[in-house]
């Protein structure tokens, strides 16, 4: 409690609140406008954090991060372009409600479904994050290891179709990360005789030219676009019904809490973010509700259920980000980054070692939430001067910024020709159908993983360590079964093999955990195995009705 | 049928790439402190990734006609449509590659003013509106944020010869 009550203090000053409303209306802009996204944001608000203290500029940064999520909702709901990919789900719904009448009701259900959302993740956040660190203790090398292998094939089964792409960029993102010297020995690798390779590639320039240059050259390459205003309908007069919205919300609150678990269960899942969250929470809505048939066509449920479960991801990564150190989506690794430079290095004992600075990011989330509810009125009417200004412009001023921004990070001409060649890298990697969030988070995870097979191979040469040691072989398990799912969702119900994925995936994971001491965790591997025989007793049964059918 | 696609080009690419780089990788040095090799990492990730290139090589080359379907609608198919089609990113990255290799003489000032000035007139026209209005926005915004970097954040961004003489 007197940690609590110590970064309490820290964070309800009234700097730190004045920085976090201007993050979160920054956030909210950047969420608001289709074209720029979250990461790009929190990546370009890092340099104006250098002069903070370390809970000062992650609290600006969360303001940033949260703002962004609720944004995403303004553009989705009124132009039916959604800001940022976390509220397409939004707009299915959102637009066909505000197109038949009531823009101020669906922006209000939005508004307070995202604030519940980020509060209920708040709290778990709080709740989960200390928890889950103390298992983190337990981890030894060859766990560290398999869980940041497990992180880097779970980005690449989330790439979409093809999967060997998305693996390809993460083993991309590995390679970039071995540039120059390495940090267990100081022995420089391809150099090539450059001295500017031997420094290797900061990883910030890297993210901002992969992620933010590239986007932006995406956003001015076609000539006419690039030319007219954000939205041809920049006109809104609209006010937002609170009152209203917040008792709609209220009123469905199964709908609410269930979207809201299924965003912070989504953003602890390393790499899974608020894309997915918003998506799979709208479609379990739909499967909930007594009156499906009404959805697309600006049902209230359609609304609250992608605004809880995109704004409750953030709670959700940040969980893994604090209690692990393993940067759950784009933004979380720029967090990641941005607490590096801030000499905080996030682990398992992190919470343990730093509570005042730990629970400070956490208090800061909670405010956040509040800080957008409040700020949405105003952001509403940014965002209607910002659609009037031509995308060129913003673009051209932002690029000139984003090379600013980077000289600052470690006042070096160098980093910014990093940015430059990573622009490249990037927009072609794009243009190529390579997934972008597999590279980054293989540049951020690289060195990590180095680190702890090292580490593991310096006690133990003996490959069968990772497999005798539980939760290596609980991740080990979890990556197989990850690489196989990309297949998995493309040919599901289609393909015989997909009926026994879920139920040997249970049997399979039950193994480590009967290998852990206690009785809980064996009792949930006991229970895995029930969940997983019935699951293959189904499996059965479902081959042998579609072997009937086809005789 | 085999065939030669887009997917095939790029595949090829990544496996020459992992040959150079696992070439590379032999001359690092190795201190033999009894941890893991420097070259152990990379060569194990450059595996990997010769891996995932050759399956990608063989499914691309193997199902020809279906990855050349990936590629998205309207993707040039000669240099002159290349140009056409990237013209403004590439002109922007030109830009830009001139605004680095200059910034020791312009500074992150002039530079960056030049920068934003161009690159609004290649993206938005040369009007005479326009340019006066590019101008303005050059001008306001780079001067805005190298103020804000010098003095708001004490961040001494590079002044370049120019502006030292000035």
């Amino acid at each position: 409690m007197e940690n609590i009550a110590m970064a309490f203090a820290e964070v309800a000053t009234v700097q730190t609140l004045v920085l976090m409303a201007i993050g979160a209306i920054a956030g909210l802009l950047s969420g608001a406008i289709p074209g720029f996204t979250i990461a790009m944001a929190v990546v370009l608000t890092l340099p104006f954090t250098f002069s903070m203290s370390a809970s000062q500029g992650i609290a600006t940064m969360i303001g940033v991060f949260v703002g962004g999520l609720s944004g995403g909702l303004m553009s989705g709901i009124l132009i039916g372009i959604p800001g940022t990919p976390s509220s397409v789900a939004t707009t299915f719904d959102g637009f066909p409600l505000a197109r038949s009448g009531q823009p101020g009701l669906a922006l209000g259900l939005g508004v307070w479904s995202s604030f519940f959302g980020g509060l209920i993740s708040a709290v778990l956040l709080i709740a989960v994050a200390p928890q889950l660190a103390r298992i983190g203790l337990e981890f030894q090398p060859w766990d560290y290891f398999a869980l940041v292998f497990f992180a880097l094939t779970i980005t690449a089964s989330l790439a979409g179709e093809n999967i060997t792409k998305g693996l390809m960029a993460g083993a991309f993102g590995l390679l970039i990360a071995t540039v120059g010297e390495e940090d267990i020995n100081g022995v420089s690798r391809f150099d090539f005789g450059s001295d500017y390779l031997q420094e290797g590639f900061a990883f910030l320039p890297v993210l901002i030219g992969l992620f933010a240059f590239s986007q932006l050259m995406t956003d001015i390459r076609d000539r006419v676009a690039a030319r007219q205003a954000l939205t041809q309908t920049g006109n809104f007069n609209i006010r937002i019904e609170h009152l209203k919205a917040a008792r709609m919300v209220l009123a469905r609150w199964s709908n609410l809490v269930r979207s809201s678990l299924i965003g912070v269960f989504t953003g602890v899942l390393p790499a899974a973010g608020s894309t997915i969250s918003n998506i799979l929470a709208y479609d379990q809505a739909k499967k909930a509700s007594k009156d499906p048939e009404r959805f697309g066509k600006g049902h209230a449920d359609g609304i609250v259920a992608p605004e809880a479960a995109n704004n409750a991801t953030a709670g959700g990564s940040l969980i893994t980000m604090m209690a692990l150190g393993i940067p759950g989506d784009i933004i979380t690794a720029v967090m990641l980054g941005a607490l590096l430079i801030h000499d905080v290095v996030p682990s398992p004992s992190f919470i343990s070692e730093a509570p005042v600075l730990a629970y400070s990011i956490f208090i800061a989330f909670f405010f956040a939430n509040f800080l957008v509810l409040g700020l949405q009125s105003v952001a509403l009417r940014l965002f209607v001067l910002v659609t009037r200004v031509r995308m060129y412009m913003l673009a051209a001023v932002i690029l000139a910024y984003c090379g600013i921004g980077v000289f600052a990070l470690n006042n070096i001409v160098n980093d910014m020709w990093t940015l430059f060649f990573f622009g490249l890298v990037g927009y072609a990697l794009r243009n190529l159908g390579f997934p972008l969030a597999p590279v980054i988070l293989g540049v951020v995870l690289g060195p990590i993983a180095e680190k702890w097979l090292a580490r593991a191979l310096a006690i133990s040469t003996d490959p069968m360590e990772f497999i005798t040691h539980p939760w290596s072989l609980f991740f080990i398990v979890l990556s197989l079964f990850s690489m196989a799912f990309g297949l998995y969702q493309r040919d599901r119900g289609q393909q015989v093999w997909t009926f026994f994925y879920t139920p040997l995936l249970a049997m399979c994971l039950s193994v480590p955990l009967f290998m852990m001491q206690g009785y809980i965790r064996p009792g949930l591997g006991l229970l895995l195995v029930g969940v997983g025989l019935f699951g293959l007793y189904r499996a059965d049964k479902a081959r042998r009705a579609r072997a009937a059918e086809k005789a | 049928m085999v065939s030669l696609n887009r997917e095939v080009v790029i595949a090829a690419l990544s496996l020459a790439a992992c040959g150079i780089l696992g070439w590379s990788s032999l001359s690092i040095r190795d201190p033999g402190y009894g941890t893991l090799a420097p070259a152990a990492w990379p060569q194990m990730v450059l595996v990997v990734l010769a891996v995932l290139s050759a399956i990608h090589l063989f499914r691309s080359a193997m199902g020809g006609a279906h990855d050349a379907e990936t590629e998205p609608a309207g993707a040039p198919r000669s240099i002159g449509d290349f140009l056409a089609h990237y013209r403004n990113p590439l002109l922007c990255y030109a830009i830009y590659f001139v605004f680095l290799l200059t910034l020791p003489f312009l500074g992150a000032l002039i530079g960056g003013i030049l920068l934003v000035f161009l690159l609004l007139n290649i993206l938005g026209g040369w009007s005479p509106r326009a340019l006066l209005q590019h101008a303005l926005i050059a001008v306001i915004s780079m001067g805005a944020m190298w103020s804000l970097f010098t003095f708001g954040l004490r961040v001494i961004l590079p002044e370049g010869v120019v502006f030292s003489v000035l």
